[in-house]
């Protein structure tokens, strides 16, 4: 994926949204403050069993779990569909169900060892 | 007055016009002024130059709407008004444009090539 | 009294096509008749019509040489434009508000996914002139991370269009006014018609009955890599034998 975006940097390309990393980090930024002062309104309108900190957390888990992309356009596409997504969350498009899946509290955690991943019965 | 005025064109959103054979002229004018501004060459100026010509040609020879309609082969003169008002916008765009340079970049290559050129093994 | 010799006349006079007649005549004759096929399974080619789809094309590709990168005729009557990128906005308005094109309907826009490619997305519009009831599609490429010039003050159809592009391959229109989601559901991941997309998709969905909601879980099928081999020793269409080539390109004289 890197050397992907090492490529296409020397290619050249049409922009998305930013010309450069800073206008391309201060929408990443934008994107991140907005979510944050949401979550309290959040938390009420969907009624989830989840505090406020926690949330937090969370939306700092989903913004950094992309902290490796650099190149300007990939940026620009994630901020888009973060922005997308705020907005079905703050227009209740969106179920609860929908903003629990964020925090996969239902998922069990993978197999490690022999025996369970043996009893797990898969590979 | 001694022809019948039209009461509507039969089309949803398109009126009768009042005037048509003086709105129409005018139209004609201002693509025929927008398209001098084009080089000479371009091949968008001479056809359309040469689509108008004709049809003011036609506006010239008569002033009774329903023969004009029926020279131009059209549509009613309604419509024909609405296609001129299209083409002045167009061409005035066409002046931002420029589509008459040369192919501003080639597709990469095997880019259009049917069924896919496969790329690895 | 009158009627009565009239009828006999009339039904003397009848001419000899009783079914019983004809079968007779089936029977006897031995001769394999060559049947002039009233149905045929493949479209014939109109050089007519040809003729005068590859006259328009070398007449846009005249018009607009700025954009045009390939004119072809594909299925023997479908005439295809293959443009720039760039070249959305300006080739569609062309076709949609000139005298001689008229394209006024926009009747679809299609994604096609080729990963192979370096441009690996094809954004297919295809066109309806109502006034000369003829259809025209334009084709240009794009990659993810591209976008593309939106046509929506162009075509007000193209609204919910490029939605259903945006959210099946994941290409971004640029000035759209309301791009977003419109075919799968919220918090959905992926764009379900790339080809690199799997099949069961990323995540499962169910109810659960402790939690009273619905949950969405990851999901992992392992499926091999397989390689389809298409050909074989056996001809498949012997119907379409004849039948028009995919694709032939119309000549310009480029600049």
């Amino acid at each position: 994926m890197t050397s992907q975006a090492v490529r296409k940097t020397l290619k050249e390309v049409k922009p998305i949204l930013s010309l450069n990393r800073d206008e391309a980090r201060r929408r990443v930024l934008n994107l991140y403050k907005t979510w944050y002062r949401q979550l309290p309104y959040i938390v009420q309108t969907y009624d989830i069993p989840v505090s406020v900190d926690k949330c937090k957390k969370k939306l700092r888990e989903e913004f950094t779990k992309y902290s490796e992309s650099n190149d300007i356009r990939l940026v620009d596409m994630l901020v888009i569909k973060g922005q997308m997504e705020l907005k079905e969350v703050v227009n209740v498009w969106k179920q609860k169900g929908h903003i629990m899946a964020y925090f996969k509290d239902t998922v069990e955690p993978k197999p490690k060892d022999f025996l369970s991943k043996f009893l797990n019965g898969k590979d | 007055m001694s022809q019948v005025t039209k009461l509507t064109t039969g089309l949803t959103g398109l009126v009768v016009s009042k005037n048509p054979h003086h709105t129409l002229g005018i139209l004609y004018n201002k693509i025929m002024r927008t398209l001098q501004n084009m080089p000479e060459g371009a091949a968008y100026r001479k056809h359309t130059e040469s689509v108008i010509k004709e049809r003011t040609a036609i506006l010239k020879s008569t002033t009774d709407v329903a023969s004009i309609e029926k020279k131009i082969g059209c549509g009613q003169i309604e419509e024909v008004i609405m296609q001129a008002e299209n083409e002045l916008i167009l061409a005035r765009k066409m002046m931002a444009w420029k589509p008459w340079e040369p192919l501003m970049k080639e597709a990469p290559p095997n880019q259009w090539s049917w069924p896919p050129v496969q790329s690895r093994s | 009294m009158l009627l009565r010799p009239i009828l006999s006349k009339l039904v003397r006079n009848r001419p000899l096509n009783s079914p019983l007649i004809q079968n007779a005549s089936r029977v006897f004759s031995t001769e394999v008749e060559k049947l002039e096929e009233t149905r045929p399974t493949v479209r014939k080619p109109n050089p007519v019509a040809r003729g005068q789809l590859a006259d328009f094309g070398k007449y846009v590709a005249e018009c607009m040489p700025k954009y045009i990168q390939k004119i072809q005729i594909t299925a023997g009557d479908e005439l295809e434009l293959l443009i720039a990128p760039e070249g959305v906005v300006p080739v569609l308005q062309f076709l949609k508000d000139h005298h001689n094109a008229q394209f006024t309907n926009l009747s679809d826009i299609a994604g096609m996914d080729v990963p192979a490619r370096p441009y690996r997305f094809e954004i297919i519009y295809n066109l309806l002139s109502v006034r000369f009831n003829s259809r025209i599609r334009v084709k240009t490429y794009t990659d993810e991370l591209t976008p593309i010039e939106s046509c929506n003050d162009v075509h007000k159809a193209a609204n919910w269009y490029e939605r259903e592009i945006w959210d099946m391959y994941g290409v971004f229109f640029s000035n759209h006014p309301d791009l977003r989601r419109i075919l799968t559901d919220y918090g959905f991941e992926g764009h379900p018609f790339r080809k690199d997309f799997p099949l069961s998709g990323y995540v499962e969905v169910r109810y659960d009955d402790e939690k009273k909601r619905v949950v969405v879980e990851p999901l992992e099928l392992a499926q091999e890599f397989r390689k389809f081999e298409l050909s074989a020793p056996w001809e498949q269409f012997p119907n379409f034998r004849n039948a028009n080539p995919a694709s032939e390109e119309v000549p310009t004289d480029k600049k």
